[in-house]
C-alpha cells in the first residue's frame, strides 16, 4: 500500500468513528437484543482500553481492552447453558457475531475519541484502529462460523478451545499482515520489522486474549464469580509484564548513563554514543532485523566506545593506542555483564572489515557489528571531523569495498533521504 | 544408654567435614519426615485420578524449576497455586482425597535437573521432606474442610472453598517456611535469613496464590469444562515466564553495574574489592539499625555506585603516592558531582545517587559532595552509613603508600571523629555489628599511620617482624 499523505490520514481519521457508529447503528436491530448487554460491553471495552498493560520496546501498545474484546464472542454465544441430564454442556446454538462486532465497533470509536482528545496523532491512530477492527471482524467471524459447525457438538471438553484457537490465529495473522502493509507517513521501519515486532510481543497478546477466553468460558456457570477468577491469574501476568518493562527501561537508562562516562571524562565526542545508537537502531529496523537484534544494536551502539575510559591510564598515555585497542577494551568491559556476551563479541568485531580480499563476507562480523560500525563512522565524520552528511556518505561509499558493508551504507542513505538530511536525487560527487 | 548411642553416632560422623555434618543433621530427619508424610497420607487417603494428577504434577515440577529468586536463597515459585488447585479438585471429587495427592506432588517437586547436574544432594533431600509434609498437612486440611461439598459443588459453596483454601494455603506456606528457615539456619547460619517481619510480602503473595489455586479448582468443578484448566495454565504460564524473564533481566542489570565497578577498581589494585566491601559494611550497619528491606537495598546500590565518578578521574591521580596538591584535590572532589552527572537520567537510582554523592559530607556539616551535601548541615543517615563503611575500608586496606591498618586502629579513628566527621549512632552500630560477625579486618599489628607508611616503604621491615 502506498504511503498516505497527512491530509488523507486526517480525513480518514475523522471518517473512521463516523463510519463505525453508522455501521453499528444499522446492524444494531439485528445485533443486540439486550441494550444492557450493549452498554455493558461498550463500557467494559472502553474502561479496559484505558488500562494499559505494556508498551513494548518495539512500540506495540496493549491494553486490557484486548481481553474484553476476546471475551465478547464467547459471552455472546447462545445456548451455552444447554446441558444434558448429567450436567455436561452439550451444544451451542450459535454466536451473536453481529453483536460482538457492533460492541467492538462502538467501543473502538469511543476509544478513538478519547485518544484523539488526549492529543495522539492521526498517523499513529488510524492504521492502528483500522488494523484492530479488521483483525477483530475476522476473529469473530471465524469463531462464529466454527461454533455453528462441527464444533457445536463438542461443547464442554477441551475441544471447546479449537474454534477459539483457530479464530485467534486468524486474528493474529490479520494483525501481523496489516501491521506490515498498512504503513502511513514517512517509512523508516521495514515491513519485516513491523511484523516481527508484533510477533515478538506474542506473550502479551496471548496473555490478554486467553484471559478473555477464560472469562467467556467461566461466565455461563459462575456469572459474577467469573470476573475475580479470570482476573486473578491475569493480575499476576499483568504485574509480571509491568515489572519486566520497568526493569528493561531502567536497565537501558543505566547502560546509557555508563556509556556516557568517556564523554563526561572528555575522552570521547559529546553525544556520540547516543547519536550512534539512534542511527544504528533506525538502520536495523529499516533493514528488517528482528526486535532482539535491534536491542542488541542498541546495547552495542551505546557501549561500543566505553573502552575509552582506559585512555587516561598512564601506560596508554605513554604508549598510545589504536582503534582496535578501544574495541578490545570495550568488549572486555561489556563482557563483565551477564547476558551481554554477544554484544561484547559484536563490539569486539565492529572494527574488523566486513570482508577481506578474496572473501564474500566475514561471518564473524555480524549484521549488528556492521550496522554499529557504519553508524559510528558516520557520526565521527560529522561531529568529530566536521564534514557534511553528503561528504560523510561519500567516505562510507568509498570504503564499502571492504570496510563498510554496502547494504548497510545503502540503508543509511535511504534513512537519511527519508529524513530529508540528504536529497534522494543527489548524486555523490567524485573528487 | 542414650549417651552411648550418641557417642557411637558421633564416631560415624566425626571424620566428616563440619559443613557435611551440618547438612546431614538436616537431610536425615527431613528425609524421614518426607517418607513418614507419604506413608501416613497413603494410609489415610483415597487415591487420586492418576491422569489428572500427572498433568498437575508435571506443571508443578516445571514451575518449581522456573522459580524466581526473591532474595538470598529464598525462591518464589507459583507452584503453590498448582498444588492447591489439584488439592481442591481431589478433595471435592467423591472418589478421591487430597492428602496423598498433595504429599506425592510435593515429594516430586525437588526433581529439578540443575540439582542433579551440579550433584547437589542436600537441597533435593531437604526440599523433599519439607514439601511432602507441607503438601500432606494442607491436603488434610482440605479433605476435612471440604468434606461437606464432596461429590457436588455449586456457586453458592464458593465462599466455603475460599475459607478452606485460605486455611490450607496458610498451613502449606507456614510449614514450608518454617522448615526451610530451620534448614538454612542450621546449614548456612542465621545471618543468611531475612527476619520474619520482612517476609510479609513474600508470605502474603504465597498465601494469595494458594487461595487463587483453590478457587480455580472449584471453578473448574462447577463449570465442568476442561477448557478452563487449559486457559488458566496458559495465562498463568505466560505470567510466570514473564516474571522469570524479569528476574533474569534484574540480575543482568545488577551484574552490569557490578561489572563496571570492577572495571573502575581494576584501575588501582589497591582498591580492588573496595566497593563490595563497602556494600557489605553498609549492610551490616543498616541491619544493626533495623532498616527495612527497601532501605537496605538502597544502601547496597548507593555503596555500589559511590565511587563511580572516579572512572572519570585520571588514573595517575587515583594511584598517586602521598598527599594531593590543591588542584589535584579539586579534581578528586569532582567525582562526587560526576556520579550525579553520569547517572542523572537513571530515574530509579536518584535516591541512591544522593546518598552516594554525600558520602564525603561530614556529620557536622563540613566536607564536600554533590547534592547530598549541604554546607553546615548533616547529610542523610544513609550517606553517614556509606561514609563510615567507606572510611573503615580505606583504613583497613593497603594503599600504594602505606600498609593496611588494624581494625582496632580504624575503629579508634572512627570513634575519635565520631560526632564530627562521623555520625555517632552509626559508628556505635558499626562497632556492635562488627563484633557480632567475629571477623577481623586489616593488618592485626599495624596500629599507627607512621608505622604503616614505613612498612610500605621498607618491606623488609615486615620480614624482620
Amino acid at each position: 500500500m502506498a504511503d498516505w499523505s497527512p491530509r488523507t490520514i486526517a480525513a480518514l481519521s475523522w471518517l473512521f468513528p463516523l463510519v463505525a457508529i453508522l455501521v453499528g447503528l444499522m446492524a444494531l436491530p439485528d445485533a443486540v437484543n439486550d441494550p444492557l448487554a450493549l452498554t455493558l460491553g461498550v463500557t467494559a471495552l472502553v474502561l479496559g482500553s484505558l488500562i494499559g498493560v505494556a508498551t513494548s520496546n518495539s512500540g506495540n501498545r496493549f491494553t486490557t481492552g484486548l481481553a474484553v474484546a476476546a471475551a465478547l464472542p464467547l459471552v455472546l454465544t447462545d445456548g451455552m447453558g444447554r446441558v444434558d441430564p448429567s450436567g455436561t454442556v452439550i451444544s451451542y446454538d450459535g454466536v451473536d457475531f453481529a453483536g460482538a462486532v457492533v460492541i467492538y465497533g462502538f467501543g473502538l470509536a469511543a476509544v478513538w475519541a478519547l485518544r484523539y482528545a488526549r492529543g495522539e496523532s492521526h498517523v499513529d491512530l488510524v492504521p492502528a484502529l483500522v488494523r484492530r477492527l479488521a483483525g477483530y471482524v475476522v476473529y469473530a467471524l471465524v469463531y462464529s462460523t466454527m461454533r455453528i459447525g462441527i464444533f457445536a457438538e463438542f461443547a464442554g471438553g477441551w475441544e471447546d478451545l479449537l474454534p477459539f484457537a483457530v479464530a485467534l490465529a486468524a486474528w493474529l495473522a490479520v494483525e501481523v499482515g496489516l501491521r506490515s502493509l498498512l504503513v502511513v507517513g514517512p517509512r523508516e521501519l521495514s515491513r519485516t520489522y513491523l511484523a516481527r515486532a508484533l510477533l515478538h510481543d506474542l506473550n502479551v497478546f496471548l496473555g490478554l486474549t486467553l484471559t478473555g477466553a477464560l472469562f467467556g468460558e467461566l461466565y455461563p456457570a459462575l456469572e459474577i464469580w467469573a470476573l475475580p477468577i479470570a482476573l486473578l491469574p491475569y493480575s499476576f501476568a499483568h504485574s509480571a509484564f509491568a515489572r519486566f518493562q520497568e526493569t528493561k527501561t531502567t536497565y537501558k537508562q543505566t547502560i546509557r548513563a555508563l556509556a556516557r562516562i568517556p564523554e563526561v571524562s572528555g575522552l570521547g565526542v559529546d553525544g556520540h554514543a547516543d547519536r550512534t545508537t539512534e542511527l544504528a537502531s533506525a538502520m536495523a529496523k529499516e533493514m528488517g532485523l528482528g526486535p532482539n537484534q535491534v536491542e542488541q544494536v542498541e546495547f552495542a551502539g551505546l557501549m561500543h566506545d566505553i573502552g575509552r575510559v582506559s585512555l587516561n591510564e598512564p601506560n596508554v598515555i605513554t604508549m598510545g593506542y589504536t582503534d582496535d585497542d578501544i574495541a578490545r577494551w570495550s568488549a572486555e568491559i561489556i563482557a563483565e555483564a551477564p547476558y551481554l556476551d554477544r554484544v561484547a563479541e559484536d563490539v569486539r568485531n565492529q572494527y574488523e572489515p566486513y570482508r577481506r580480499p578474496g572473501e564474500s563476507s566475514n561471518p564473524e562480523v555480524t549484521a549488528v557489528a556492521r550496522i554499529v560500525k557504519v553508524a559510528a563512522a558516520y557520526d565521527w565524520q560529522i561531529h568529530r571531523d566536521g564534514r557534511s552528511p553528503l561528504q560523510a556518505m561519500e567516505h562510507l561509499h568509498a570504503g564499502s569495498a571492504y570496510e563498510y558493508d554496502a547494504e548497510v551504507v545503502a540503508s543509511l542513505r535511504r534513512l537519511l533521504t527519508s529524513r530529508g538530511i540528504i536529497s534522494g536525487s543527489n548524486r555523490l560527487s567524485v573528487g | 544408654m542414650e549417651k552411648k548411642r550418641k557417642r557411637r553416632l558421633g564416631r560415624w560422623f566425626s571424620h566428616l567435614r563440619p559443613t557435611v555434618r551440618a547438612r546431614l543433621r538436616v537431610a536425615v530427619p527431613y528425609a524421614l519426615i518426607g517418607v513418614s508424610s507419604l506413608v501416613v497420607a497413603f494410609i489415610l487417603s483415597d487415591m487420586p485420578g492418576w491422569g489428572v494428577w500427572t498433568a498437575f504434577a508435571a506443571l508443578f515440577v516445571l514451575l518449581e524449576f522456573f522459580a524466581v529468586e526473591v532474595n538470598d536463597r529464598l525462591m518464589q515459585s507459583s507452584s503453590v497455586m498448582v498444588i492447591m488447585t489439584a488439592g481442591v479438585i481431589f478433595a471435592i471429587r467423591a472418589d478421591s482425597s487430597a492428602m496423598f495427592a498433595m504429599a506425592l506432588m510435593g515429594a516430586a517437586g525437588p526433581l529439578v535437573p540443575s540439582d542433579f547436574k551440579e550433584r547437589r544432594w542436600f537441597q533435593p533431600i531437604a526440599n523433599f521432606g519439607q514439601m511432602a509434609l507441607s503438601g500432606a498437612l494442607a491436603g488434610l486440611v482440605l479433605d476435612l474442610s471440604l468434606n461437606p461439598f464432596s461429590g457436588a459443588i455449586e456457586v453458592n459453596d464458593l465462599l466455603g472453598v475460599v475459607l478452606a483454601s485460605l486455611l490450607a494455603a496458610l498451613v502449606y506456606t507456614t510449614t514450608q517456611n518454617l522448615l526451610i528457615r530451620h534448614a538454612v539456619k542450621t546449614v548456612y547460619g542465621g545471618e543468611n535469613l531475612e527476619p520474619w517481619s520482612k517476609m510479609g510480602m513474600l508470605f502474603g503473595s504465597q498465601v494469595a496464590m494458594g487461595l487463587l489455586g483453590g478457587l480455580i479448582g472449584a471453578a473448574y468443578l462447577i463449570a465442568n469444562r476442561e477448557a478452563i484448566l487449559v486457559l488458566i495454565v496458559g495465562v498463568y504460564g505466560i505470567g510466570h515466564m514473564s516474571l522469570y524473564a524479569f528476574a533474569q533481566l534484574r540480575d543482568s542489570h545488577i551484574g552490569s553495574l557490578r561489572g563496571f565497578v570492577k572495571t573502575l577498581e581494576a584501575k588501582d589494585m589497591y582498591t580492588r574489592g573496595h566497593t563490595e566491601r563497602v556494600a557489605y559494611f553498609a549492610q551490616l550497619i543498616g541491619e544493626e539499625l533495623d532498616f527495612s528491606g527497601t532501605q537496605l537495598e538502597a544502601i547496597r546500590w548507593a555503596a555500589l555506585i559511590h565511587d563511580l565518578g572516579k572512572l572519570a578521574v585520571p588514573t595517575e591521580l587515583i594511584r598517586k603516592r602521598g598527599r594531593l596538591d590543591d588542584a589535584e584535590y579539586e579534581v578528586m572532589k569532582d567525582h562526587a558531582h560526576l556520579v550525579e552527572e553520569i547517572l542523572a537520567e537513571v530515574d530509579f537510582l536518584q535516591p541512591m545517587v544522593e546518598i552516594a554523592s554525600g558520602h564525603h559530607s561530614h556529620f557536622d556539616g563540613n566536607g564536600y559532595g554533590g547534592r547530598g551535601h549541604t554546607e553546615g548541615r548533616s547529610p542523610s543517615l544513609e550517606a553517614c552509613i556509606v561514609a563510615v563503611a567507606d572510611s573503615f575500608d580505606a583504613m583497613t586496606s593497603a594503599r600504594s603508600y602505606r600498609m593496611a591498618l588494624s581494625q582496632q586502629y580504624a575503629l579508634g579513628e572512627l570513634r575519635r571523629h565520631s560526632g564530627g566527621q562521623f555520625h555517632p549512632e552509626v559508628v556505635d552500630a558499626f562497632e556492635r555489628a562488627l563484633n557480632k560477625t567475629g571477623r577481623r579486618w586489616g593488618a592485626p599489628h599495624v596500629n599507627d599511620e607512621e608505622m604503616a607508611r614505613r612498612l610500605a616503604e621498607e618491606p623488609e621491615l615486615t620480614l624482620r617482624g
